[in-house]
């Protein structure tokens, strides 16, 4: 018996087809891989599995029996839960009022808030984690928010669980248990479906897995017959050899130094350099500090104290507009709410870091030389796009953070800082974001690469620092990469090397 | 099918122009219902009854467009117009005009200041300086119509008189409009606050000084609405401190009915000018109609949730 059958669903919008004919089987107490490219369609299939979108044609049957799902009212009646790769958190609201958004007014005419913030903390608890229900969602951590959005699909007796990239923002113990909540789940017979492009969680986690290929194809097959290689031959249409660029560098002068910089609890006396034509990646859980170091290295938040240095000379950086005047550019960790402007075109979005050099005295555009700078620079980055003046809101993950790259490329950075290059994009476009990384550090750029994914510090760092609760806990040369000494570092296991880096 | 998918695309290009159509449905029905309209003495007059409006609305959409609002554009529009008018009593009539605009600049910044420095929620800030202003205006004229002085007769002249067959403010709307429209098609400036209005941090993430941004397009929204005070000071040679009263209002809705989003980073100065056009058209039939004043309010409200509704369908679309 199949908890969930999705048969034959298409989907198109505005003309252009999203799925055509797709077929789903998700068991009860399975947990169920669904992977895919960005754009092949996964977030569409299951959003219309929770009635966020309506099928164009198809059958949707649960328990073996045929249902409607006009909205997400019915999939709620169903006990269809989902975590959105968007968060859903209302910022104003309580930790404990977001678990239970939607059933604010069922309790009775008042919120009963004591019982909520009680029961919002014990499910908290209940999946391994611990945040106070009273607090703002808004102030939370993205990692937090995720975690209180996995809270809140919980909130409700669930029959199927979908997650869409869930452990993108978390940190390897963060995601450690979310999988023991999944397990515990499956054990109560909750069909659940897991999105993720991280194939190695899959591998750990699935009983099945069903690849998507351009809104088409799909395919369905037990974890245990297949590999990680198959799998990505199925997603691209064509095996991947190596993921990471061959890595001959050159490193110069030093170009980048800060000295004991402070941001609240965040960041506690970080002192870091990077030279010329170095890549130097920053490890650390979620919440370590690394995301806020590198913005008050940008000047996005203002340094408490400490100091910069650019080549020697000390700077005194109080906005993002004289970091990137003096020719340092940052990609955020959050793409959607700081890299690119969805609603603006590609064009737009890549001059938005240099409009005084497409504009003359008076500001009038250059439309030409616009034009031209533009499309340069889509071709050159391979960003799949009709044109320069295409929506960027339109494009796949992968292609708006390479928009974002582009933006920066745009001018002759000497310091890039690029938080999460690859997060919540295709194994494809990763391959040519790491290129395109380790091209610019060839021609002298001093780059920081911050990310959660250590195989991919590892993968294309010439230097690896590691943060724990704000402050530097270890330094790892390319020698010493590996992935469990980085870990190791991260949750302060290793007491020895720990106390040999404190200050 | 084929059919079918015909039909939609209509549909769709219907709702893509949405102002372009309620305008030329407006003008259609207009001419249906009173015969008197498509005369040129009442076109004369619609044009002249919306030139202030017009004027502010593109002040007006400039600070929608970066996400934010101005109440206290009808306030501006007394205020300069008293001074003005006081002005011309005691200086010559080219200083008293700069000096009434200097005043509505000087009151845009303050709420510029207000919102970009102190980040003020712009609808606090303008709806303080909408009262502290309006109080200015009634203080300044102590409370009555202030008559501009005989020997500044070029402003009665230019207000009232008309050039080519058109009011002659006009032409200043339709410069300020030409200036806004090129501004936000062609100008670094236009598309930074565009961009703004869509997503500020993104902005200020690319190193783009958005305070000075935001103070600027409030500093022209106080700017232009003093042009509209001095206009309507010069066409009735007074300037009295009610002037402009609910005028927030009729500029906010134009530039909404222009199909422009009060969350920031869509709208565009031609639909903002049918707009205001479609708002002009809309008070000028019904007055033509003999139409009580209550019930016109009525009909107006109407009328904006009715275009407002059409452009929805645009967003679902999406």
């Amino acid at each position: 018996m199949n908890r969930v059958e999705l048969r034959n669903i298409s989907k198109s919008f505005g003309g252009i087809p999203a799925l055509k004919n797709v077929t789903l089987k998700v068991l009860p107490g399975e947990i169920h891989a669904l992977v895919g490219e960005n754009g092949a369609g996964k977030s569409t299939l299951m959003k219309i599995l929770s009635g966020a979108y309506t099928k164009d044609a198809g059958q949707i049957f649960f328990d073996d029996s045929e249902v409607q799902i006009r909205n997400t009212h019915d999939s709620r009646k169903l006990g269809i839960g989902i975590i959105y790769q968007e968060f859903s958190l209302v910022p104003e609201l309580s930790v404990a009022e977001n678990v239970f958004l939607n059933r604010l007014g069922l309790t009775g005419f008042w919120m009963k808030l004591g019982r909520m913030k009680k029961r919002a903390e014990e499910l908290i608890n209940s999946i391994g984690f611990c945040i106070d229900p009273s607090l703002r969602a808004g102030d939370l951590s993205i990692a937090q928010q995720q975690i209180v959005e996995i809270a809140k699909a919980l909130s409700e007796q669930v029959r199927v669980l979908i997650l869409d990239e869930p452990s993108a923002v978390l940190g390897p113990q963060e995601i450690q248990k979310l999988f023991d909540t999944l397990q515990k789940l499956k054990k109560e017979d909750v069909a659940i479906i897991y999105i993720s492009h991280h194939l190695s969680e899959i591998f750990q986690i699935a009983d099945r897995i069903t690849v998507l290929k351009d809104g088409t194809s799909s395919m369905s097959l037990p974890v245990s017959e297949t590999d990680r290689d198959s799998v990505i031959r199925l997603m691209l249409g064509r095996s991947l050899d190596t993921m990471y660029p061959l890595r001959d560098s050159n490193i110069g002068e030093e170009v980048l130094k800060a000295v004991d910089i402070s941001h609240g609890e965040k960041v506690k006396g970080v002192s870091l350099a990077v030279k010329k034509g170095e890549i130097l990646g920053i490890a650390g859980l979620v919440g370590s500090g690394r995301s806020e170091t590198a913005r008050v290295i940008f000047a996005a938040d203002k340094s408490e104290k400490g100091r910069i240095f650019l080549s020697g000379k000390e700077i005194q950086l109080s906005s993002p507009r004289k970091a990137v005047k003096m020719g340092i550019g940052m990609v955020p960790e959050d793409r959607k709410q700081h890299g690119v402007i969805l609603s603006l075109t590609v064009k737009e979005n890549i001059s938005l870091t240099d409009l005084k050099g497409i504009s003359d005295h008076f500001g009038f555009i250059k439309a030409k030389k616009e034009s031209n700078n533009t499309t340069e620079l889509i071709r050159k980055l391979r960003i799949k796009t009709e044109n320069e003046n295409q929506e960027t809101g339109k494009l796949s993950g992968g292609n708006q953070q390479k928009v974002v790259l582009a933006k920066w490329l745009n001018r002759n950075c000497r310091v890039i800082i690029i938080d999460e290059p690859t997060r919540g994009v295709d194994v494809g476009a990763k391959v040519e974001i790491y290129d395109l990384i380790n091209e610019l550090s060839r021609k002298g750029v001093a780059i920081i690469v911050i990310s959660s994914e250590t195989s991919e510090l590892i993968g294309i760092c010439d230097r690896i620092i590691v943060m724990r609760k704000g402050q530097i806990q270890g330094e790892l040369t390319k020698k010493e990469f590996s992935e469990e000494d980085i870990l190791r570092l991260s949750i302060g296991a290793n007491e020895h090397t720990a106390r040999n880096f404190k200050r | 099918m084929n059919s079918k998918m015909r039909l939609k695309r209509y549909w769709q290009f219907v709702i893509k122009y949405n102002t372009v159509f309620i305008f030329l449905i407006m003008l259609v029905v207009s001419a249906l219902v009173s015969d008197v309209f498509f005369t040129s003495s009442n076109l004369f007059n619609l044009i002249r009854q919306v030139t202030p409006v017009g004027i502010i609305s593109m002040g007006m959409l400039l600070v929608i467009l970066t996400g934010g609002i101005d109440l206290s554009v009808g306030s501006v529009v007394a205020m300069a117009g008293v001074l003005c008018a006081l002005f011309t009593k005691t200086l010559p009539l080219p200083i008293a005009i700069i000096a009434s605009l200097a005043c509505g600049l000087l009151v845009g910044s303050l709420s510029g200041y207000l919102v970009s420095v102190h980040k003020m929620a712009p609808f606090i800030a303008t709806l303080a300086l909408m009262s502290i202003v309006r109080g200015l205006g009634f203080i300044f004229s102590k409370g009555a119509p202030i008559l501009v002085n005989e020997n500044a007769s070029a402003l009665s002249d230019f207000g009232s008189g008309s050039f080519l067959g058109f009011p002659n403010p006009a032409f200043v709307l339709l410069i300020v409009f030409a200036i806004t429209a090129v501004l936000l098609k062609y100008n670094v400036f236009g598309r930074i606050v565009i961009a703004i209005g869509s997503n500020e941090e993104a902005v200020r993430l690319s190193g783009i000084k958005v305070s000075a941004y935001k103070f600027s397009v409030y500093a022209i929204a106080g700017g232009l609405s003093a042009v509209a005070g001095i206009i309507t000071t010069a066409r009735t040679a007074v300037g009295s401190p009610v002037m402009g009263v609910g005028m927030e209002l009729d500029v906010i809705a134009t530039v909404v009915i222009g199909g422009a989003s009060l969350s920031g980073g869509k709208g565009s100065a031609v639909d903002t000018l049918l707009g205001v056009l479609i708002l002009g058209m809309i008070g000028n039939i019904m007055n033509l109609l003999n139409i009580p004043a209550y019930s016109q309010q009525v009909i107006k409200g109407l009328i904006i949730i009715f275009a407002v509704l059409l452009q929805r369908f645009q967003v679902d679309k999406n």
